[in-house]
């Protein structure tokens, strides 16, 4: 068994016969102690869900921290569609279109549910573009259009994460980063949420997300890549490593009982877990 | 005794409401930037200081040369901010805070005793020396002007906060500072223009406190930091509804209690905030509880 690094860099993504709306080459990057991410590179193809997978500690909500600029790398290049994040605030990378939907509780909870699905249009100084926008998304999740009135806070987990994608949806961005957006969500509402990811995801959105319930998110994502110890240890389509004997036994609990098969949709230059 | 106990009251809500405006700034800076500014009770005094310098030497009216004292607090703030409380990270924040303003303190008060002087001055007008008979007694204007404008000041804040696209950032960043990056709030920029606003009303609490207390120095800003600190701790660290309500209760207390004993009106003061805290600890308006409401 040889689990491949990433693909070489500049290659074709998985499952995607266009450019990759983010590829990572060398990233490095920690918390002033020591670093937390050694030599991450990796590529998002355009259109499609990946999931980040991997132990407590991998490194994976650092990756997306870095990514959305609240962190600056030591060393390597993020580029999202060709065009390179270095030196970029948060908000100049909001304008590149690369939303960050942070883990747990982002809404501002004193607020209404209106009022924080307009701050996600918070660059916006066309108000009427701003509108459009809310009309937009409320349409998209006529639920939080309901909600309204009420205290971000007073909502249920599941609620929280729709009122956080309708928010991250304000800005039009063409690439979302997910952070665990399954945490401390029951099954049944964990489908509802992940069903909105799907509708955001058919609405021409590109994902990143990262999820510590591995099984569920590499079954939502046509692309998966594990991180361990702040390095990639294996990248392939969704179903690959879900099916991979050692990845399920290491971060799936036991392994995957489906029948093994191409994975639909999948085919040509899939790279990673070999079989 | 029912008369000085109305008189004690009225003197309390009147009183009360300026050193809420103060105390606003005060828990303004604290909610959005987690810094204790310890030197709000010298800026008070520095404020005083500014309108004694335009009312004597260039005979600007005191409420007139607000229009440049309060502007001037702002600026001096944002410098402040961005000389001693910009580069405090991490969550050491708030206790470095304390040493670094009190630093500030001890700067200002230098500063003010080399131009001024120990010596105690006031600030004059017509409106300090004649009374007006409202509510049934005699009162300076200042009182009622002071406590007007400090209301005043408070709904044009409560406005800015509530209505403009600059208040709903500084309310997002009070509440969450990464989750406000993430949508594109400029944090570092709200907790520059928090710092200058909190620190530009002390502009007119220095005024009308220069012209009621009957006399001010370089040293009188302990007296009213610790006021301040006891108002904004009842209040509810960060809460702004809290601070008025804390201010007007602690400030009634001491007038009433001064009745009876002016000795005992400022332990009392502490005595009432140590009780409260006892029973509520989080203050009267706390994180727990609704903030900046």
């Amino acid at each position: 068994m040889h689990p491949t690094r990433d693909q070489a860099p500049g290659g074709p993504p998985a499952g995607a016969s266009h450019d990759p709306a983010l590829v990572i080459e060398g990233l490095v990057c920690g918390y002033g102690g020591g670093d937390v991410l050694h030599d991450v590179s990796l590529s998002v193809p355009a259109g499609a869900i990946t999931c980040v997978v991997g132990p407590n500690g991998a490194g994976k909500s650092t990756l997306l921290a870095t990514i959305s600029g609240l962190l600056r790398p030591k060393r390597g290049t993020i580029k999202l569609h060709g065009e390179s994040l270095a030196g970029k605030s948060p908000r100049q990378i909001l304008d590149m279109g690369l939303v960050h939907v942070q883990q747990n509780h982002s809404l501002f909870r004193d607020m209404t549910v209106r009022e924080n699905v307009e701050l996600g249009g918070y660059i916006l100084r066309d108000h009427a573009l701003l509108l459009r926008r809310r009309g937009y998304v409320e349409e998209m999740f006529p639920q939080v259009a309901q909600w309204a009135g009420q205290k971000a806070g007073s909502l249920s987990g599941g609620q929280q994460r729709l009122v956080e994608f309708a928010r991250c949806l304000m800005l039009d961005p063409s690439l979302v980063l997910l952070d665990e957006p399954s945490m401390g969500l029951s099954p049944k509402v964990l489908r509802t949420v992940f069903d909105a990811a799907r509708l955001m995801n058919a609405q021409g959105k590109t994902i990143l997300l990262v999820e510590q319930n591995a099984r569920a998110g590499l079954r939502l994502s046509a692309h998966g890549i594990v991180l361990e110890n702040g390095r990639v240890r294996l990248t392939g389509s969704g179903r690959e490593i879900l099916e991979h004997p050692e990845i399920g036994a290491l971060y799936l609990g036991g392994a995957v009982t489906r029948a093994s098969g191409p994975a639909p949709g999948d085919g040509g230059g899939a790279p990673g877990a070999a079989h | 005794m029912g008369r000085q106990i109305y008189e004690a009251v009225v003197d309390g809500i009147l009183v009360g409401g300026v050193y809420g405006l103060m105390a606003v700034g005060l828990t303004l800076i604290f909610g959005v930037l987690d810094i204790i500014n310890i030197a709000q009770g010298i800026l008070v005094i520095l404020g005083a200081y500014l309108s004694y310098a335009l009312s004597v030497h260039l005979h600007i009216d005191l409420f007139l040369g607000l229009l440049l004292t309060v502007p001037a607090m702002f600026v001096i703030g944002v410098a402040i901010y961005w000389a001693f409380m910009r580069p405090l990270r991490g969550r050491e924040r708030t206790s470095m805070s304390l040493l670094a303003s009190y630093a500030v303190a001890i700067i200002i008060e230098g500063i003010l005793y080399w131009i001024f002087s120990p010596n105690y001055v006031q600030l004059n007008a017509w409106y300090v020396i004649s009374s007006v008979r409202v509510f049934g007694f005699y009162l300076p204007y200042i009182y009622l002007f002071g406590f007007a404008l400090a209301v005043a000041l408070v709904v044009v804040l409560y406005m800015i906060l509530y209505r403009t696209r600059f208040g709903r950032s500084v309310r997002a960043t009070m509440q969450d500072q990464t989750a406000s990056r993430l949508i594109g709030i400029d944090v570092n920029r709200v907790a520059a223009v928090t710092f200058g606003i909190g620190v530009a009303v002390t502009a007119v609490g220095g005024m009308v406190y220069g012209a009621t207390s009957g006399g001010f120095n370089p040293n009188s800003g302990y007296d009213l930091i610790s006021r301040l600190l006891a108002i904004i701790i009842l209040g509810g660290l960060g809460s702004i509804g809290g601070a008025l309500a804390a201010a007007v209760f602690m400030i009634t207390l001491e007038s009433l209690v001064s009745i009876w004993s002016p000795n005992w009106a400022i332990v009392v003061f502490y005595a009432a905030l140590v009780l409260v805290l006892t029973v509520r600890p989080s203050g009267l308006f706390g994180r727990q509880g609704v903030r900046l409401q």
